[in-house]
């Protein structure tokens, strides 16, 4: 009970208006309220740990198996974690919170890497700390220090690409070879397409489908009406791993974008579905970022724990993306060099990287143009 | 009425026919949490109880049920309470402002949830104030307590004062009169209430997600984060374990309460 | 008399504190953010200025969102209607036994949480689901049915959701009613059906009132049935909210969308208080 509140039911109490049954009882309800909440003793316990957020599901439990329990048998130090359902809806809750309430967090893209350096929110690591960085491929370590600066504030943890998944006993492969990325907006598979609910993807497609380069756009008219003409052939817009999986698996759509990890968990299950990437597909990398007011030995400790080729490897069967690992280096067992998206050269050439200066100055137009594009417009 | 057939035996009709309606999609969970196959739709191939094995181990799942529960229930005294008394000052006193304080109550529905989940959060941000268990939890007072006030209130609407009058003429004082006439006449309607804070805290996800802190999961949320990789069915089977307990507990009470009252009987024979 | 005007304050006031702090002072931010404007690296810059508001409402784009939203939430609200009354009307007039059983039973789908509710519509509805596998296992069919991701998708899944909230709040009223008035009319010689018309239906209009309201209201709001079951052409408003503050990041924007919903359904409540208002006057008469 707040003592505004005390004050005032006493000053009534006190002024007649309420009888001393009625104040007690109020006092008592109070009180067994603040009893069945809980008190506010539990926000004070801030023992010793660190915060983790990731994606949940499979790949949390794989970390936690793998990378935590170890962690806390070693240092002592627990780690709690938790889950976001979308990298902007994390960033939103990381920028509401005061600073130190989330520390280390499975980061996706670089240009997640950009904004948060951009909004202040990212640290210098020790490398020196960190020495199974070491096995960590060059090609996605230096696009994370032209940022910062030569520093790092995350390392890069697993990638993937986004290109075209599609039903083999409807489109062969021959079929997709020869479209490419025009099967999204092929007359023929009309009202049998789905699509990626996530403005980056489809606003780098549009660029493909209309002949650009995704990296600088020049003509954006273009772009809008391949997308247009896209939604118009259109089942649905889907926004989850699990919601991809069903629309392909129950045959609601025969085409459309779709994440190397789940096609692979599809091809597994025995699915007939196949995997293409176009000249200019989509690819990315995701990071274990380390915020800024966390505990950095802690967090430095944390990340050397989760990079060991144990753990990378776990989690990398877990997920279906291959890790950040060079498979020149270190030994990765069929199961992951298997994976699509898997490059054994360890160059990574090939992969179109989006640009993250170049897409995070235009995520404010494209991203509203895109929702008006999805709702009809 | 019921002794009129035709257009009873419609009335009836038609109730059945939304009843089935309702619980066509929960029939379909009940099925489907014993479908083998991971990506199952119909027909069903075969009878496994996988998923309930795999929702057995799933120690995440369990403790998100546990905050669920635990947190509905809070919710729902703790609205049930500050909401009765809220209708009863609405519907029961003339004052100023009335009018005006009965359709404000009303404005945490109107408020969509991301909205509400992230003013709350500004305003903590600008309090310099963690987010926490208690915080989570009159957040879902807030959100729970326009619909025990709206059902309330329409009870209260058609209700007479009559009784309460007559009790007062007869010497009880207010609170005499609310606890042996009002509240019981009143009274499935509070429940109403009750049940409904409890199912829309327990139901909640938007806000949720905003407002719960570190290591805090609800069930909506971690279903959520679950569908990101894969739709496990172990949901089906979470959902038909739900469905179990919940009509087993009104059926429970409805027998603890026929042998309590054939207690009193027998002992007023004895 | 002083104890009298102070008692409906002081049963208010813990309600009204909560409100404040967790409603009241939290929209005004929200209210002040929608005349900033966006930015890149904090939430909002701190300049006042009036574009969010006249883009927005001089856009037709956001106008249609907006009819759409209203008029999904409409069709579903009326369905509510049509087919909540007879099941209330069942529920409080029935002398079976159990009949808390069965009003129990309704808010049952609550406790499965919604999500798994509105994903199971796609087992139903769905090309693999069971309406498609019924009538094509009976030779009905030629090529699935494609059920979902359209309107009539998104408003089954929404009445799902809102059929209890209407019929509860119609039941209360009628289980409340004093059936003397019903009798009395009878027996003054009225048919069955215009002692409903005329004096059963009037006097549940209260409840009638606050289920239509309640659920146009979640209705207008809902995001995720539109997300899940709803196709490229059946966006919601709380979509784009979501979308415009969360994905877009421009929280300035998503605030001035907030409060224009916001004050739409403000007016809507403010006539609905009016109108049961009026209800009341006319019972105190009629007594």
């Amino acid at each position: 009970m707040s003592d505004t509140k005390y004050d005032r039911l006493l000053e009534q109490y006190r002024g007649g208006a309420l009888s001393r049954r009625g104040f007690l009882g109020a006092i008592a309800a109070s009180a067994a309220a603040v009893g069945l909440a809980g008190g506010p003793i539990g926000a004070l316990a801030a023992a010793k740990s660190i915060r983790f957020d990731g994606w949940g599901g499979s790949v949390s439990d794989a970390l936690r198996k793998h990378a935590f329990e170890p962690y806390t048998r070693k240092t002592g130090i627990k780690v709690v974690d938790g889950t976001f359902s979308g990298v902007d809806e994390f960033y939103t809750r990381v920028r509401t919170s005061a600073p130190g309430t989330f520390n280390v967090f499975h980061s996706s893209g670089v240009f997640d890497y950009a904004r948060y350096l951009d909004a202040n929110l990212d640290v210098k690591l020790d490398e020196s700390r960190i020495p199974n960085l070491k096995n960590v491929l060059q090609p996605l370590i230096e696009p994370f220090r032209k940022l910062s600066g030569g520093s790092l504030s995350a390392v890069p943890y697993d990638y993937g690409t986004t290109g075209l998944a599609y039903n083999t006993k409807i489109i062969s492969k021959d079929e997709i070879e020869e479209k490419g990325v025009q099967i999204l907006v092929d007359p023929k598979y009309k009202g049998k397409l789905g699509g990626i609910d996530d403005w980056r993807t489809q606003c780098w497609y549009g660029a493909l489908i209309s002949g650009q380069d995704p990296n600088d756009v020049k003509d954006l008219d273009v772009m809008w009406n391949a997308l247009r003409k896209h939604r118009s052939m259109l089942r649905k817009y889907w926004a989850s791993g699990a919601e991809l999986m069903s629309l392909l698996s129950t045959n609601e759509i025969v085409a459309t974008q779709g994440w190397s990890g789940r096609i692979a968990t599809l091809q597994s299950k025995g699915f007939p579905i196949g995997y293409y990437e176009p000249k200019g597909t989509f690819a990315w990398q995701e990071d274990m970022f380390v915020l800024r007011g966390s505990p950095m030995a802690e967090s430095e400790e944390l990340l050397n724990f989760m990079l060991a080729p144990e753990v990378a490897i776990a989690v990398s069967e877990a997920q279906g993306y291959p890790p950040s690992l060079d498979p020149t280096k270190v030994k990765l067992p069929a199961k992951v060099s298997s994976l699509p998206a898997f490059d054994p050269t360890g160059t990574l050439d090939g992969r179109t990287f989006a640009d993250p200066r170049y897409w995070n100055g235009v995520q404010k137009a494209w991203s509203k143009m895109f929702e008006r594009i999805k709702s009809g417009y | 009425m019921p002794g009129n057939n035709v257009r009873w035996n419609m009335i009836r009709f038609s109730t059945v026919l939304v009843y089935l309606f309702l619980f066509l999609p929960i029939v379909a969970v009940i099925l489907l949490s014993f479908n083998p196959r991971q990506f199952g739709g119909f027909p069903i191939e075969g009878v496994s109880l996988r998923w309930y094995a795999e929702l057995f181990h799933n120690g995440t799942i369990r403790r998100a049920a546990h905050t669920s529960l635990v947190l509905g229930a809070q919710t729902a005294v703790i609205a049930s309470v500050l909401g009765v008394l809220a209708s009863m000052a609405l519907m029961r006193f003339r004052f100023r402002g009335r009018n005006f304080i009965g359709s404000m109550l009303i404005m945490p529905i109107l408020v969509p949830e991301v909205v509400l989940g992230v003013a709350l959060l500004l305003f903590l941000r600008w309090l310099s104030m963690p987010r926490s268990y208690p915080l989570l939890l009159m957040g879902h007072v807030l959100i729970t307590l326009p619909f025990v006030i709206l059902v309330v209130q329409a009870r209260l609407a058609g209700m007479r004062t009559d009784y309460e009058e007559a009790a007062r003429s007869l010497g009880a004082n207010s609170i005499q009169a609310f606890f042996s006439i009002t509240l019981p006449l009143m009274l499935p309607a509070v429940l109403a209430g009750m049940v409904f804070a409890f199912t829309i805290s327990f139901d909640d996800i938007t806000a949720t997600l905003f407002w719960k802190s570190a290591g805090t999961e609800t069930i909506p949320t971690e279903i959520f984060a679950m569908l990101r990789n894969s739709i496990s069915p172990q949901i089906n089977a979470l959902g038909t374990l739900m469905i179990v307990l919940t009509v087993s507990l009104p059926l429970l009470a409805g027998v603890i309460a026929r042998g309590f009252a054939r207690g009193k009987t027998q002992k007023r024979v004895v | 008399m002083a104890r009298h005007r102070f008692k409906p304050w002081l049963m208010l006031s813990p309600t009204l504190v909560a409100y404040l702090f967790l409603l009241t002072i939290p929209v005004a931010f929200v209210a002040v953010y929608s005349f900033w404007l966006g930015s890149a690296t904090r939430l909002a810059t701190r300049q006042w200025t009036l574009q969010n508001w006249s883009s927005l409402l001089a856009d037709p784009f956001y106008w249609a969102i907006l009819g759409q939203t209203a008029r999904i939430a409409l069709l579903a609200t009326l369905g509510c209607v049509i087919l909540g009354y007879p099941v209330a009307y069942f529920l409080a007039r029935s002398r079976i036994r159990n009949k808390s059983f069965l009003v129990l039973l309704l808010l049952l789908p609550f406790w499965i949480s919604y999500i798994i509710r509105t994903l199971s519509w796609i087992n139903i509805l769905g090309t693999d689901g069971l309406v498609n596998s019924l009538l094509g296992g009976m030779g009905l069919l030629h090529a699935p049915l494609q059920l979902l991701y359209n309107e009539v998708a998104v408003i089954m899944g929404l009445m799902q959701y809102l059929l209890p909230f209407m019929i509860l709040n119609i039941y209360v009223v009628l289980d409340g009613l004093d059936r003397n008035i019903e009798a009395s009319a009878a027996s003054l010689g009225a048919p069955p059906f215009r002692v409903f018309l005329e004096v059963t239906l009037p006097l549940s209009a209260p409840g009638l009132a606050a289920g239509a309201l309640l659920c146009f209201v979640l209705g207008s709001g809902t995001y995720v049935t539109p997300m899940i079951l709803g196709g490229p052409g059946n966006a919601m408003f709380a979509q784009l909210i979501y979308n415009t503050i969360i994905v877009q990041l421009d929280w300035p924007m998503g605030a001035a969308m907030s409060m224009l919903l916001l004050a739409l359904l403000t007016g809507l409540v403010l006539v609905y208080n009016r109108f049961v208002g009026l209800g009341q006057v006319y019972k105190s008469l009629a007594v």
